[in-house]
């Protein structure tokens, strides 16, 4: 009697998993594929299990037990990658100057617009990154944009440690600079002196101090630990540069402590354009990518156009969107800035590229994101038309596989566009 | 250093004949005239910095310069109608809460900044009107983004009345928190902003036929602009308008939309404040309506754009819903009829000013770019050009 039971549970069990294993396939039938690696294919399909691509091609046979979307006459690209927002946290700053242990993952709320908007705009990945106000401001998470729980959402879970070279207010540069040294010093002193104790303890007896293990870390000791992890090259640092004088500050901490860096560039950084191009460090441009100065003597107007500084100095690049409350209004969507790219030179591969493969090799994701290829996660938006165009939207996003965003049940959109009288 | 460089187009001091001292011939791959259908390919001559002549083919004399442009768009200047572009040192009086005879042209610092950005991004005429925080604020002007000198540049000294039926005045009121203050308003809520409008258009009603800046208005020699945003303030211009029997062109016109049958009934224009979109209300907390310019047209509203990025404005207008003629037509000759300057700007056709911006694609892409401006013939170079 007994074993039966088990037997008919197990039978259940089998039928599930199959019937489950079967409900996760998906396959796009797409009038265009742009896969960001290799060549676009007109009419392709794109064949997902269990959230991963398995198969690109043209004439691919599709699973009968696959469910399919239609997207004849679309556009599919693998899912935009934001490389630097704090807009996911609810609080982006710390006021605590030195922070290195915190991380974004206890402040990130998947319910705030953010997400809801990014999943509109195409963006199915985002580098979480505190934001540029204090001095070591904590670590940054890579996330999906979909999903109810943080830990359902997170693809990185230690991304890099934000460094501001901006002085808080008040405070001078010089300060700040020699607190930032200080902290650096006494990480590459500690791991000195723990190579030295692991000299000492292959020699001498394997006793150690056993309460030690069971004392909570202190604030120090944290500290400590995240920034030994920055030195060891455990980590990547986003070093946030307001101007050019602190991109060569960036440079030299880069070089001195062997930093993986990650320069975040201010608009005013193309003045240190060469240096930035010879360090060869992957570089977030600010999200004003145009704008104007008047010089203080002579009274001259100059027109900074920052896609073409960068992309005239070959640096490959990607861009940010505003996360401020600043009013713009295209300032917000990753497509809308890398139309701006193409409106001042730049090629739209070059400039696809750098709102999809290049951050996510960037952030060290690209084995999971960035492009279609067979193996990476199933991240896609399927577009109405060519990228990049006026009247293009997003039809469609997918992350892991699964539909996170439909237009046409897109009513906060319908609403914007078809407005009514109250 | 990058000045925009500013290249006489029109070799002005070489003498020559009479019949064409002077004339260029501009050829370009096409022209959106909004005067007529567009011309495909398209020549245009200029006769002292206006069209003499514009069709697909000119033939000329040899001592006409002809510059090709190559494989653009022209397109007419863009027109904004409401600005308060390059008033320097405050654009409201505040000892004073009607101020109809100011004056804006005194106010603007013509070699402000703004008017090359606004160049540079194709805006060549601009509506310059003084602030909104004066109930009545005085006379607002048109003028050229370029030109050797302000004079020259001022293509109509007095565009109209510009009056504020919005919270604004109320805002300098430093009374409540300085009793003692120079600064002394009455308004302190919209009532009173409306009861100030009411009773100056009173007293003004008396004065028909005088010199009076507001009876001129009220007798429609003068256009009258309303800066309103909400529904409810739009509603009161309406009542205010039917009042004293007057027709004036809504300015910002946020929610303006949400009454666009009764505006189209009563023919009223509006000049929509720049819409963006990181915002989830506009201002004075009104509706986000990205679409409240289709929505208009689509009533029959007679719409014109303002901003500092009138062209991308456009652009987002068409990719929420206005056609792409009516969006262009937002930024050009709708915004000249509104300042009455339609003779001199905001189309291409003959005897108008030379007045173009030239494209290097498709108006209604973001990826197209301003290649160059011509303003009255003249070549402006929008592009950076670092040698």
């Amino acid at each position: 009697m007994k074993n039966s039971r088990l037997a008919s549970l197990a039978i259940l069990v089998g039928l599930l998993t199959t019937s489950f294993a079967s409900a996760q396939q998906l396959a796009i039938k797409a009038g265009r594929v742009i896969p960001i690696v290799g060549d676009e294919i007109e009419d392709g399909v794109i064949l997902i299990r269990d959230g991963k691509i398995v198969a690109v091609g043209k004439d691919l046979t599709i699973p009968i037990d696959a469910k399919v979307i239609d997207a004849a006459g679309k556009t599919v690209m693998p899912g935009f990658v934001d490389v630097h927002n704090p807009s996911g946290m609810s609080q982006a700053n710390e006021r605590n100057t030195n922070v290195p242990f915190l991380s974004v993952i206890d402040s990130i709320d998947p319910s705030r617009t953010y997400f809801e908007e990014s999943r509109r705009n195409g963006v199915t990945t985002v580098a979480v990154v505190p934001g540029n106000s204090t001095m070591i401001g904590g670590q940054a998470a890579v996330i999906k944009t979909a999903g109810s729980y943080v830990d359902d959402m997170i693809l990185k879970r230690y991304a890099g440690i934000k460094i501001s070279l901006s002085p808080a207010s008040g405070a001078s540069r010089m300060s700040h600079l020699a607190n930032l040294r200080k902290e650096f010093e006494k990480a590459r002193r500690a791991i000195k002196a723990d190579e030295e104790a692991a000299k000492d303890k292959a020699t001498a007896s394997k006793e150690t101090s056993k309460t030690d293990a069971a004392k909570a870390p202190s604030n120090a000791e944290q500290q400590l630990s995240a920034m030994k992890s920055l030195l060891r090259g455990e980590m990547s640092t986003f070093v946030y540069c307001a101007n050019a004088m602190d991109v060569v500050q960036a440079l030299r901490l880069t070089k001195q402590y062997k930093l993986k860096t990650m320069l975040v560039l201010g608009p005013e950084c193309y003045r240190a354009v060469d240096q930035i191009a010879a360090s060869k460090l992957p570089v977030i441009l600010s999200d004003t990518l145009v704008f104007w100065k008047t010089d203080p003597r002579t009274g001259d107007d100059e027109k900074i156009i920052l896609p073409k500084i960068y992309h005239d100095k070959k640096i490959p690049v990607t861009y940010l969107v505003s996360a401020t409350t600043r009013p713009t209004l295209g300032g917000r969507y990753l497509w809308y800035q890398a139309a701006t790219a193409v409106k001042y030179g730049v090629s739209v591969d070059e400039a696809l590229k750098s709102i999809t493969l290049r951050p996510a090799e960037f952030l060290g994701v690209d084995k999971f994101v960035g492009s279609i290829e067979v193996g990476k996660d199933a991240d896609l938006v399927i577009l109405s038309g060519d990228p990049l165009k006026l009247k293009t939207w997003v039809e469609t996003t997918i992350v892991g596989g699964k539909v996170v965003y439909e237009r046409e049940k897109d009513t906060k959109l319908r609403g914007l566009l078809a407005p009514k009288a109250k | 250093m990058n000045r925009i460089v500013i290249t006489l187009l029109i070799t002005l001091f070489c003498g020559g004949s009479v019949a064409h001292a002077g004339d260029v011939l501009l050829k370009a791959a096409k022209a959106i005239t909004l005067d007529g259908p567009s011309i495909e390919p398209v020549a245009i001559l200029v006769h002292d910095g206006k069209i003499k002549q514009i069709s697909q083919t000119i033939e000329v004399s040899d001592d006409v310069k002809v510059v090709d442009l190559g494989d653009v768009v022209v397109v007419p200047g863009f027109v904004n109608a409401y600005s308060q572009l390059g008033i320097t040192g405050g654009s409201s009086e505040f000892t004073r809460e009607i101020t109809p005879n100011f004056d804006v042209q005194t106010a603007i610092d013509w070699e402000s900044r703004g008017f090359r950005e606004a160049l540079d991004a194709g805006v060549t005429t601009v509506g310059i009107s003084p602030g909104t925080e004066n109930v009545i604020a005085g006379i607002s002007l048109a003028a050229k983004t370029t030109g050797s000198n302000f004079a020259q540049r001022i293509v109509k000294q007095d565009t109209g009345l510009v009056i504020t039926l919005a919270s604004d005045p109320r805002n300098r009121n430093r009374a409540r928190s300085r009793p003692d203050s120079i600064y002394l308003r009455q308004p302190t809520n919209r009532m009173g902003v409306v009861w100030m409008l009411r009773s100056t258009m009173q007293d003004s009603a008396t004065k028909a036929g005088s010199a009076d800046v507001v009876a001129e208005a009220l007798s429609g020699n003068r256009r009258i602009f309303c800066v309103s945003r909400t529904h409810f303030d739009i509603e009161t211009v309406l009542r205010v308008a039917e009042e004293f029997d007057f027709s004036p062109v809504i300015v910002g016109g946020e929610e303006s939309y949400q009454l666009a049958a009764v505006l189209a009934e009563k023919k009223l224009a509006v000049i929509l404040g720049p819409l963006r979109t990181t915002l989830s209300s506009g201002a004075e907390g009104t509706d986000p309506a990205w679409n409240r310019a289709g929505v208009l047209h689509k009533a029959g509203v007679v719409i014109a754009m303002s901003g500092d990025d009138l062209l991308e404005q456009a652009r987002f207008a068409v990719r929420f819903g206005l056609p792409e003629e009516t969006a262009l037509r937002a930024i050009t000759i709708e915004p000249a009829k509104l300042l009455g300057i339609e003779q001199r700007v905001g189309s291409l056709a003959v005897g108008r000013d030379a007045d173009l911006v030239v494209l290097n694609g498709d108006p209604f892409e973001f990826t197209t770019n301003v290649q160059a401006v011509i303003v009255d013939g003249m070549l402006i170079d929008a592009e950076d050009k670092k040698e």
